[in-house]
């Protein structure tokens, strides 16, 4: 900062040993000036604790208790549990001083354990408050815990704090696809409208729209977009979704986030039959370079669909599988209910429809049957997981090592245990736990579900709100006096 | 602004001299708690406020001031940062406006928790129930720019200050007031349709009244008041004669003791041509279109019939903009958008909400919700409905609910995103499907202001107030 002494000049900068003197307001702090770095170089204390040293305090005209406990955060890392000042107004205060990284790494969630978690609050938004599609922050840069929410035309915005920070109107009247795009946009998309729409969440501005259209072909016309595919990074060049015609012509789009125009297209196919439906979940893995896309329909007849990798540079599909199979699966009559990826740990997941069984498939090892059957010691749980029959709602969603899989309204977690971490992604050992309480499933139909930021979003049928399911250092026991 | 302020003394590196404060940090004692601030804060307080006698440099350095340090504490931070630390709430709200009216900062302190930027369309959730004594129920009310609320019920006028906290009530010489407009947090305009003449009132004192306005209509019958309106400095009222064969819309200097300044649209029914003389029932002011909205029905044999006319206030004898309501889909209610730039109507008949863009001035466009089906049956699905604007978006009340119409720009238009930007209006339910507006009764009056909306439902002796922002609210 202040670079201008000259050699012969003595060094009137401060060291990090030194006390200093700050008077917040009137109230008199002092601290050392290692202590008023440790917010790290953008913040406005280092910039102080690089004048020189003098006599008189530096003087900050803002809140002095807001300041107390910054200061104590400064210290030891934590915010002094005494503190009754509002997360909102710290925030503000933190952001003054530039100290919000810390603040929000001292009051965020210690790493999901899904074997140890529970409800901390259900975010519920003032107006439409049925969830249709939920942004969590995915991506390990970014996950800061904030959660976009889209509920009837609008989506709402909660911070890293849980607190609602924006809610637009698009024009939309249903928005089954969210995703962001910047730290500021939302991508959108309804069934019964056609592309892919941005909007900026911070002034609710409509910044265009990306259309599938080909000259050439007049039945690709009035595409919709069925499913976008979540992005670590929310700066990452493209974004992939997969658009489909009222004539059920289909293909995964490649689009450019700041042109809004398809690049390319992958799997263009016709939509006629099953193994040709349009894909409800895509998931792209930027280090192998890949689209994993899902489609997945249920009849009368069960649960039919097709999983498939695609190599984003050449267009072709590396890899598929589609159930009912040909006979030659283990499990026969059995299909998949849902298929997630985990691209951290190579593997797939899925679940199957009628037993509620979850299988693990490694991704570098993609055969005809690559399927491995994940098995549960426990006989107290082997017997409920199966759930009865065929036509329950499960939802399957990998989130850090953590396979979450619902059944109806309850929510179970297949996690690894720790040893097993070298072995083959299929030898490992996996456990089954439930997440929730009995009572819990009472709530509804689970219907979606996203982690981010050590946290779990989940949304049940016709409930309004959404659950945030979170692990936590304290222990929450009571006293019985 | 400057948040901090560099120590004034040049390095020493002998003794430390102690130095008086540099000339822009001003210590306070406040009740023996020092406070110290810099004269550039002191100065927002502005020129009324005694905070701004010790902004100057040049006053004592030692300035008590006997208050409670707590609560100064909370208003200096109000100051700093232009919102309420959230220590505030540890507070009464009286006490905390008591002390802000000690230092002159009340404004401050009323537009840090209710002004019209303070407005959530979004995040609008009930808040508050204030509750009226006696029998009547809400027959209409008025909120101010600040977010007080008058309510009429009966002959009486409830007023609720900005904070809720604090309720008057007084009794006007209307034995039931049908229209209200608050021109000032102690003065509002009252008229009843049965009664002639249009009061002033002073709801401070007593409810004394301050003048009573009439218009001097051609059957010297004396005239009822049908609605009132207001612009920033003209006072409109619309006249009905007793014998209800003549209207007009008189317009008051509000700022000269309402001294009549123009008489709008007077029509006079000649023979037997009813429809001639609807009086308007609803006025709204439009600034920056500087226009006055003015719109009438009545209900007949036939069905409802009215009328929706735009007024330059310059040309009182043409309307710039008329359109007659015929039976097919009358309005059950009007009202303007300055944001939008465009009025609003609910049908009777439909329900159906149509817009007429202020800048074509066209016909009706219907906002879509199955407008010909409806309005064919002969139903009366909007009978009751209300509709109200604010804050660039358009609220509709329809039986307990309200919902919320909001503008999209979409650019490249609906049409596959190759025209030009298309301007829509999309719905949004207001209120949890759970709690709110269910098993309620029918909205009766709605009413915008600060960053409040306020809600009357029929038959119920309360008002309901909904805010944004729980976790801001006080």
């Amino acid at each position: 900062m202040d670079d201008s002494n000259s050699e012969d000049a003595p060094d009137l900068r401060p060291s990090d040993g030194d006390r200093i003197r700050l008077n917040v307001g009137g109230r008199l702090f002092e601290t050392t000036v290692s202590t008023l770095r440790s917010g790290g170089p953008d913040s406005l204390l280092w910039a102080l604790s690089n004048r020189p040293i003098s006599s008189d305090p530096i003087f900050i005209d803002r809140d002095p208790d807001a300041f107390s406990a910054l200061l104590s955060l400064l210290r030891s890392g934590r915010l002094p549990s005494s503190s009754t000042l509002h997360r909102h107004y710290l925030s503000d205060e933190a952001s003054f001083y530039g100290l919000d990284h810390l603040l929000r790494s001292s009051l965020s969630p210690p790493p999901l354990l899904a074997t140890d978690a529970s409800i901390v609050t259900t975010l519920s938004p003032s107006s439409d408050a049925l969830p249709s599609a939920l942004s969590a922050s995915g991506g390990v840069s970014s996950s800061d815990g904030s959660v976009w929410i889209a509920h009837g035309g609008q989506v709402s915005a909660y911070d890293w704090s849980l607190l609602h920070s924006a809610t637009i109107r698009t024009h939309l009247d249903e928005i089954s696809a969210l995703r962001r795009v910047r730290p500021d946009f939302a991508a959108v998309a309804s069934p019964v409208s056609p592309g892919l729409h941005l909007y900026s969440l911070y002034g609710g501005l409509h910044a265009g729209s990306a259309q599938w259209s080909d000259p050439s072909d007049p039945r690709v016309h009035k595409a919709t977009v069925v499913a976008i595919a979540p992005d670590d990074d929310p700066f990452g060049p493209t974004i992939f979704a997969s658009f489909e015609c009222p004539h059920r012509e289909n293909s995964i789009a490649a689009v450019d986030r700041s042109t809004l125009t398809i690049s390319s297209l992958i799997g263009r196919q016709s939509g006629g039959s099953a193994k040709t439906a349009v894909p409800g979940k895509l998931r792209h893995l930027p280090e192998k370079n890949l689209i994993f896309s899902v489609a997945i329909s249920s009849g009368a007849f069960g649960y039919s669909g097709y999983v498939r990798l695609w190599d984003v540079r050449s267009g072709d599909a590396v890899w598929e599988t589609s159930e009912p199979g040909s006979g030659r699966s283990s499990r026969f009559g059995d299909t998949f209910a849902d298929v997630d990826v985990n691209s951290d740990e190579s593997a797939m997941f899925k679940v199957c429809s009628k037993s509620g069984d979850v299988a693990i498939a490694d991704l570098r090892m993609l055969g005809e049957d690559p399927w491995v059957y994940l098995e549960e010691a426990n006989p107290v749980l082997r017997g409920v997981s199966g759930g009865g029959g065929g036509g329950a709602t499960t939802v399957l969603h990998c989130y850090q090592r953590q396979v979450f899989v619902s059944r109806e309204g309850a929510l179970g977690v297949w996690s690894q245990v720790e040893e097993d971490r070298e072995k083959r992604v299929t030898e490992r050992t996996f456990r089954k736990n439930w997440v929730d309480k009995e009572g819990d499933s009472d709530r509804g139909v689970i219907r979606l579900m996203e982690g981010g930021g050590n946290r779990l979003f989940v949304c049940r049928e016709g409930v309004e709100g959404v659950e945030v399911w979170e692990s936590s250092e304290s222990s929450g026991v009571v006293f019985i006096s | 602004m400057p948040p901090f302020a560099a120590p004034y003394n040049p390095i020493s590196m002998g003794y430390p001299k102690r130095t008086p404060s540099p000339p822009n940090i001003v210590t306070l004692n406040v009740g023996g708690h020092l406070f110290q601030t810099t004269t550039q804060t002191l100065t927002l307080a502005g020129p009324d406020s005694i905070l701004s006698t010790y902004a100057n440099p040049g006053s004592s350095s030692d300035a008590f001031i006997d208050r409670d340090p707590e609560l100064f504490s909370v208003l200096l931070s109000l100051l700093r940062t232009a919102s309420l630390p959230s220590k505030a709430r540890s507070f009464d709200l009286q006490d905390l406006l008591a002390e802000a009216r000690f230092f002159g900062l009340e404004p401050l302190l009323v537009s840090s928790l209710s002004s019209p930027d303070r407005f959530d369309p979004f995040a609008l959730e009930q808040s508050a129930v204030l509750p009226l004594n006696g029998r009547d129920p809400p027959s209409t009310l008025s909120v101010t720019q600040t977010g007080s609320v008058h309510v009429a019920h009966g002959s009486k006028i409830t007023s609720f200050d900005w904070s809720l906290r604090r309720r008057s009530t007084v009794l006007t010489r209307f034995p039931a007031v049908d229209s209200l407009l608050a021109i000032s947090p102690s003065v509002a305009a009252a008229g009843a349709t049965d009664v002639a003449g249009l009061q002033i009132l002073s709801l401070s004192d007593g409810g004394s009244t301050l003048k009573t306005l009439n218009w001097a209509d051609p059957t010297k019958s004396g005239s009822a008041v049908q609605a009132i309106g207001a612009s920033p400095d003209l006072l409109f009222s619309s006249f009905e004669s007793c014998r209800r064969n003549a209207s007009a819309i008189v317009a008051f200097d509000a700022g000269a003791g309402f001294q009549p300044v123009v008489e709008i649209g007077r029509r006079e029914i000649y023979g037997a041509e009813l429809d001639s003389a609807i009086p308007a029932t609803k006025l709204q002011w439009v600034p920056s279109y500087n226009l006055l909205m003015a719109a009438g029905a009545h209900s007949g044999p036939s069905g409802r019939t009215g009328n929706v006319r735009l007024w330059d206030v310059r040309a009182p004898m043409e309307a710039v903009w008329e359109a007659k309501e015929g039976t097919e889909d009358c309005f059950a209610d009007v009202a303007a958008s300055e944001e939008v730039g465009a009025v609003f109507k609910v049908g009777v008949n439909s329900g159906e909400v149509y817009m007429v863009d202020l800048r074509k001035m066209g016909g009706w466009v219907g906002l879509g919700r199955g407008a010909a089906v409806a309005a064919g049956k002969g139903g009366k699905e909007g009978s009751g409905c209300r509709v109200e604007c604010y804050g660039g978006h358009v609220f509709v009340s329809r039986g307990g609910d309200v919902e919320m119409w909001s503008e999209v720009v979409v650019k490249g238009g609906l049409n596959y995103g190759l025209g030009g930007d298309e301007r829509v209006m999309r719905r949004n339910v207001m209120g949890r499907r759970r709690g709110d507006g269910v098993g309620k009764g029918r909205i009766g009056e709605m009413g915008f202001g600060g960053s409040r909306m306020v809600l009357a439902r029929k038959g119920e002796q309360c008002v309901e107030v909904w805010e944004g922002g729980s976790d801001l609210r006080f």
